[in-house]
């Protein structure tokens, strides 16, 4: 077993002013109970770095388009196969076109393969992701690369004319989770002048009294709320007076219903951004152009078919990743499972249609409804491939479970049944070979928002 | 990986190897063929400057240079003037490992002129000459070339052998990595998918 981190590891650059916000973050007599402990964990010469990637990654336009790949893009399919074991061991192709696609149960199978020769493992962090797709993942990251999201959040921010000003004394974001079970922890932003970052959730069973979820969040006034139209449509309970700057929803498909309440509640933009544990921020959804603009220039997006073929101009094909910002883990044609359509911009390459990130509720056998993010952390301790849960309208649940793994059948099913309270679970079978939509239901509610 | 010289060529080039590159190499104040300004020659010609560490190793003046090791340079000099690799590795930065790695390596097994005189070595040489510039052989794949040159060369066999030993000792450096309580804690990012 490896030893516990110091927080001098947790925040290196940490000042007297950090602390104090700390503090000020963790003592509030209405701050709920932190139940983990994380940082920035970034050195100081990093923070400099970071500060440059952020004024590099403002200016930076597209280098491509529908119509022609990025001048970089040879160069990195070179690094890649010279670096990354995986590829390698395949040998380059004559063609880009003719590289096999990756998926998710390429890198479940084994992500060490996928780590470039030279990366340094001294300080790789990772972020367990669990996604549509039913392959739970652990993927390679470090702090840098955590840090590296701020800039492009940055670049979607400013596109909604707001430059993030909170530095020293003030919080600068809050994350929220309406979660069972949810990670959560405090830190300060050295970029930001160590404004204060606070992980939360909003399930009352994290907090002394439920109340105390809007008198937190009115006392430490974020400037950003960060969560997903779950947490957000939980957020618009709660008699909150706080007006963020700005909201930035991520993971989940936002209604256009809720993103208008949610903006008209706040009186501040709503920032729809497609992002991936594998990828970082996407895309940030204009609502003039029905589309998610594309926020990393220096990700080259494609949209196939079935065989792993670009789709025609226009056509919506299964959305695929080559480059990023993630040094531990470079992508090379990965398909997300999400599908749309590309089209240009005169910002750049953006994607229409954008669909595969639909949030599902269950409803539980005594009414209420719970997060497909519960069903995930249900099944977590079972070593399952993939899986999909399906509830009828009239509450029925099925659980798929792959042929090879229906020896786990009747714990998978005890497991879902215990998270939604007693429900009887039917296991079948899963017989699709291909991707799955992990999480659906026919219930009129399930759809989230 | 791109496709590389006629390997019937290379194979006819080095049974033609002129005697004189067979001669003993100039080592410790003796000897005929001056090997460091053969090499040097053939490498100018295909545009690549030779390391002053490799003329030195093969100068003749090091003790712990063999008299092998030094022939074996002089026949891979021959088989590399050939003109069929001014098409495929005109400046390549892999050429001056060829000699400094691959080289040493092929004459602790056997004498430079059984890479001459012996089929199979003569395979050997020339694959593995192939191989380390990342070519293929003309007309044959990456994985039927990788086959071939494995099963005539031992030591290609030892060397994929340690190379999958010390991948595997990554990929478990990596998973270790991973699964320390400071990786799963993770770090700031400001939204979480």
């Amino acid at each position: 077993m490896s030893r516990e981190p110091t927080d001098a590891e947790r925040y290196p650059t940490l000042s007297e002013a950090g602390r104090a916000m700390l503090r000020f973050m963790s003592e509030h007599p209405s701050a709920p109970m932190l139940r983990n402990r994380s940082g920035n964990r970034l050195l100081a010469e990093e923070v400099e770095d970071l500060r440059a990637y952020e004024r590099e990654v403002a200016a930076a336009r597209f280098a491509w388009s529908t119509r022609h790949a990025p001048p970089w893009l040879d160069a990195f399919v070179d690094e890649v196969f010279a670096q990354v074991p995986h590829y390698r061991s395949l040998g380059r192709p004559a063609g880009f076109a003719q590289i096999a696609t990756v998926g998710r149960g390429d890198l479940a199978a084994d992500i060490a393969q996928f780590v470039p020769d030279a990366v340094p493992l001294d300080r790789l962090i990772n972020f367990r992701t669990t996604g549509t797709t039913g392959h739970p993942l652990i993927l390679p990251s470090h702090p840098l690369v955590a840090g590296r999201y701020l800039a492009f959040h940055q670049r979607a921010l400013r596109r909604a004319g707001i430059e993030l000003r909170h530095g020293r004394g003030q919080v600068g974001v809050m994350l929220l989770g309406l979660q069972r079970k949810c990670f959560t922890y405090i830190s300060v932003t050295p970029t930001m002048d160590e404004s204060g970052l606070a992980k939360i959730n909003l399930h009352p069973d994290d907090w002394r009294d439920p109340a105390d979820r809007a008198r937190y969040l009115d006392a430490m006034q974020p400037e950003v709320i960060a969560g997903d139209p779950i947490s957000f449509a939980a957020l618009l309970e709660l008699p909150v007076r706080h007006r963020p700057r700005a909201l930035l929803s991520v993971s989940m498909a936002l209604s256009a219903s809720l993103r208008a309440n949610l903006s008209e509640r706040f009186g501040c933009p709503v920032l729809d951004v497609y992002s991936m544990n594998e990828a970082g921020p996407l895309g940030v959804y204009d609502e003039t152009l029905d589309a998610f603009v594309l926020l990393q220039p220096r990700m080259y997006v494609e949209t196939l078919d079935a065989h792993g073929h670009p789709v025609p101009q226009g056509q919506s094909g299964e959305i695929a990743l080559t480059g990023g910002f993630n040094f531990c883990l470079p992508l090379l044609r990965y398909r997300t499972g999400d599908h749309g359509v590309l089209i240009d911009t005169p910002e750049g390459p953006a994607i229409a249609q954008l669909h595969g990130r639909q949030p599902v509720r269950f409803l539980t056998l005594d009414g209420d409804w719970i997060n497909n993010i519960d069903l995930t952390h249900a099944l977590l301790p079972l070593p399952l491939s993939r899986y999909t849960v399906h509830q009828a309208a009239n509450g029925d649940v099925a659980v798929a479970l792959a042929r090879a793994e229906m020896n786990y059948a009747s714990e998978a099913a005890n497991r879902v049944s215990a998270a939604l309270r007693g429900r009887d679970i039917r296991v079948i079978e899963l017989t699709s070979e291909d991707k799955v939509l992990q999480y659906t239901t026919d219930l009129p509610g399930g759809m989230a928002a | 990986m791109p496709a590389g010289p006629s390997l019937e060529r290379l194979l006819r080039r080095l049974i033609e190897t002129p005697p004189d590159f067979l001669a003993p190499p100039w080592r410790g104040g003796e000897g005929q063929v001056r090997v460091a300004a053969v090499v040097n020659d053939v490498l100018a010609a295909l545009d690549v400057q030779a390391p002053m560490s490799l003329l030195a190793t093969l100068s003749g003046e090091l003790k712990a240079v063999s008299a092998e090791q030094l022939s074996l340079s002089a026949v891979l000099a021959w088989l590399l003037a050939d003109d069929a690799w001014h098409r495929f590795a005109k400046a390549s930065p892999a050429l001056p490992a060829l000699f400094a790695e691959a080289v040493p390596a092929l004459a602790a097994e056997a004498h430079a002129s059984r890479y001459v005189f012996e089929p199979e070595r003569r395979e050997e040489l020339a694959r593995t000459a192939i191989a380390r510039l990342g070519l293929t052989p003309e007309g044959e794949t990456a994985s039927q070339a990788a086959d071939r040159l494995a099963s005539v060369s031992g030591v290609e066999r030892r060397r994929l052998l340690e190379a999958s030993r010390e991948a595997e000792a990554r990929a478990r450096a990596i998973r270790e990595a991973l699964a320390r309580k400071a990786a799963e804690e993770s770090a700031d990012k400001w939204t979480r998918e």
